[in-house]
């Protein structure tokens, strides 16, 4: 829907003769729209766009381009400049790489796990996973479930009550298996839990992971901004998964994680099969950002 | 006749000492607050709705000259706010319970993935049971893996039965059992727990419906996560359409979050809130109250 009001407002823009200060500052206001529905924080949004309006009025489309194509093109530079403009891959240098993913409740880092470890074995890697999460009912079994099938082994224990011990003999145990990467789970947890939130400062402590990876949900609205600020402050974030979409969510609530983090985004989750995991393509993000499609 | 003149006089004093509120007043009064809602995940298009609803309130009454504008638009607002949030009709659930003359009162879980639809039934059949209430509950989501272990073990610990089949199964079938075994053994309530589904998932909206129509139930409970944003309008919508929704819950407001997705759900679907969920504990739910919920959205 506001896709196409923003459509229409740039289709605006090009059917007049000259575009003056009012028309930029109405196409601005229909980028700003557009964003805030996309779930992009608001301050974020009013900071980004008073650029993109700065740009707009004060430099001369380049030869050949009309104005409005020049907005555009700004548009674009400037929120991929945000995202990190290319994709960046998942590093795997040491043998064995140790990853720990966190996020809030729900936001799938469990079935982010299990797609994340069955995409580096397709890439040759042996993979062993971890389940940390003492919280949540059945984890331990959802983990083992998803991956079963493609021999990756699961540890864990549903009866141990201490995840930093759960988690470092997790990874001890997967040391002396020869594997490449060992992928620790965690439970949910959100900024407002204390003590969750120092269990997880813990863990990473104990484990020294070379990449903490932030689950974020693609859904989520304007409180991304200082969740994903608090997880920082209690881990260094060094990666970004942004879950759930395949539905109606655009993702924006992922672009304050970006922003509160400085972490780039490494892959998307797009459905709940154990292939549904995609590498992040920044341009791709910013179409369906703005709910323009591929241009 | 003196009389008359004072009082013509007056009304002439009252008529030049007012001024109108003009759509301009309004559009400058409301862009502070438009900022607050939308920060408090209002989705925008509940936003717009809202203002449209604040403007028809106010453009063109009457207020004394020196009144402040913005004060009165303020209160438009939260006046605007506690309409969409107060539902038509008011669900007592217990009443309503002891009220369906033969057991068992059938309720039913839908949401989207995540949106913690699982910890809530734990935490409701809890609540039940303190208010007297026998409970089953169906482990309908046969698809997700863990989600059976995940509901044993939630029953486990607050005692209720759990009427289960295996991953793969029909979850209209396992809803159709636990009624049956309800029946059998006069139990009060059956809580179906189904898995999560994105509305755009035509397949599993589908499979929701068939539950629906087998299990027939009294109550359609969608479970909505107040950390998210503009896309809860959408799927609110989609699952009404689907499987009509009588009543919501929100859950994870103990994450800070200000709850505005409450009001785009209300707005999209005029289903009322029952509970809102804040924190992991079985206790954790809490009955829904607007007044209190207002506060919270236009924060300190």
């Amino acid at each position: 829907k506001l896709g196409k009001a923003l459509n229409s407002a740039l289709k605006k823009l090009a059917r007049s003769k000259t575009v003056d200060e009012a028309t930029i500052k109405e196409v601005v206001r229909d980028i700003q729209r557009a964003l805030i529905q996309a779930d992009v924080n608001v301050r974020l949004v009013l900071q980004l766009t008073k650029t993109i309006e700065k740009r707009a009025l004060e430099e001369e489309p380049p030869a050949g381009a009309s104005k409005k194509e020049h907005i555009i093109q700004i548009v674009y530079e400037e929120l991929t400049k945000f995202l990190g403009k290319e994709a960046k891959p998942l590093e795997i240098k040491e043998k064995p790489t140790v990853l720990l993913t966190v996020g809030i409740q729900g936001s799938g880092k469990t079935t982010s796990v299990a797609k994340l470890a069955r995409h580096l074995q397709k890439r040759g890697y042996k993979v062993g996973v971890v389940c940390s999460d003492t919280w949540r009912p059945g984890a331990y079994y959802q983990l083992k479930q998803l991956l079963e099938p493609y021999g990756i082994e699961v540890s864990g224990d549903p009866e141990e009550k201490d995840a930093v011990k759960l988690a470092y003999e997790g990874v001890e145990y997967f040391r002396g298996k020869d594997v490449d990467v060992i992928i620790v789970d965690s439970a949910g947890r959100h900024k407002e839990e204390s003590g969750l939130i120092e269990e997880m400062r813990q863990i990473s402590q104990a484990i020294k992971p070379h990449e903490v990876i932030l689950v974020i949900d693609g859904t989520i609205g304007q409180q991304a901004y200082n969740q994903a600020l608090a997880f920082k402050e209690a881990t260094p974030i060094g990666s970004i998964i942004v879950t759930k979409l395949d539905g109606s969510a655009k993702g924006g609530g992922a672009l304050s994680a970006v922003a509160a983090t400085g972490a780039p985004i490494k892959f998307i989750g797009v459905g709940e099969r154990i292939d549904d995991l995609e590498a992040f393509d920044p341009k791709r993000f910013v179409s369906r950002l703005l709910g323009m499609g591929d241009i | 006749m003196l009389g008359k003149l004072k009082e013509k006089l007056g009304s002439f004093v009252e008529r030049v000492s007012q001024t109108e509120i003009s759509e301009k007043d309004v559009e400058n009064a409301l862009w502070d607050l438009e900022i607050e809602l939308l920060e408090a995940d209002v989705a925008l298009e509940t936003v717009e709705e809202l203002k449209e609803r604040i403007k028809e309130k106010l453009v063109g009454q009457k207020v004394k000259i020196g009144t402040n504008k913005k004060a009165i638009v303020e209160n438009a607002v939260r006046e605007a706010v506690l309409e969409v949030l107060t539902p038509e009709k008011r669900i007592d659930l217990i009443e309503l319970i002891r009220s369906k003359g033969e057991k068992p009162f059938v309720i039913a879980f839908v949401g989207f993935n995540g949106s913690g639809k699982t910890t809530t039934i734990a935490k409701l059949a809890h609540w039940l049971k303190k208010n007297g209430l026998g409970v089953v509950i169906a482990a309908s989501d046969t698809f997700r893996a863990g989600a059976i272990e995940q509901v044993e073990e939630h029953a486990k610990r607050v005692g209720v039965k759990v009427i289960k089949h295996s991953y793969g199964a029909d979850p209209a079938a396992v809803a159709y059992d636990a009624i049956q075994h309800a029946k059998a053994r006069n139990i009060d309530v059956v809580l179906i727990d189904t898995a999560g589904r994105n509305e755009l998932n035509r397949n599993l909206m589908d499979e929701m419906k068939k539950i629906a129509r087998v299990t027939n139930p009294d109550l359609v409970i969608f479970v909505g996560d107040s950390l998210a944003g503009n896309s809860v309008v959408e799927q609110a919508k989609q699952f009404n359409e689907a499987v009509k929704i009588d009543g919501v819950i929100l859950t994870k407001l103990d994450a800070d979050a200000r709850g505005g997705a409450a009001l785009s759900i209300s707005h999209a679907i005029g289903a009322p809130i029952l509970f809102v969920g804040v924190g992991q504990g079985y206790d954790d739910l809490r009955p829904f109250d607007e007044k209190w919920f207002v506060e919270r959205i236009f924060g300190e």
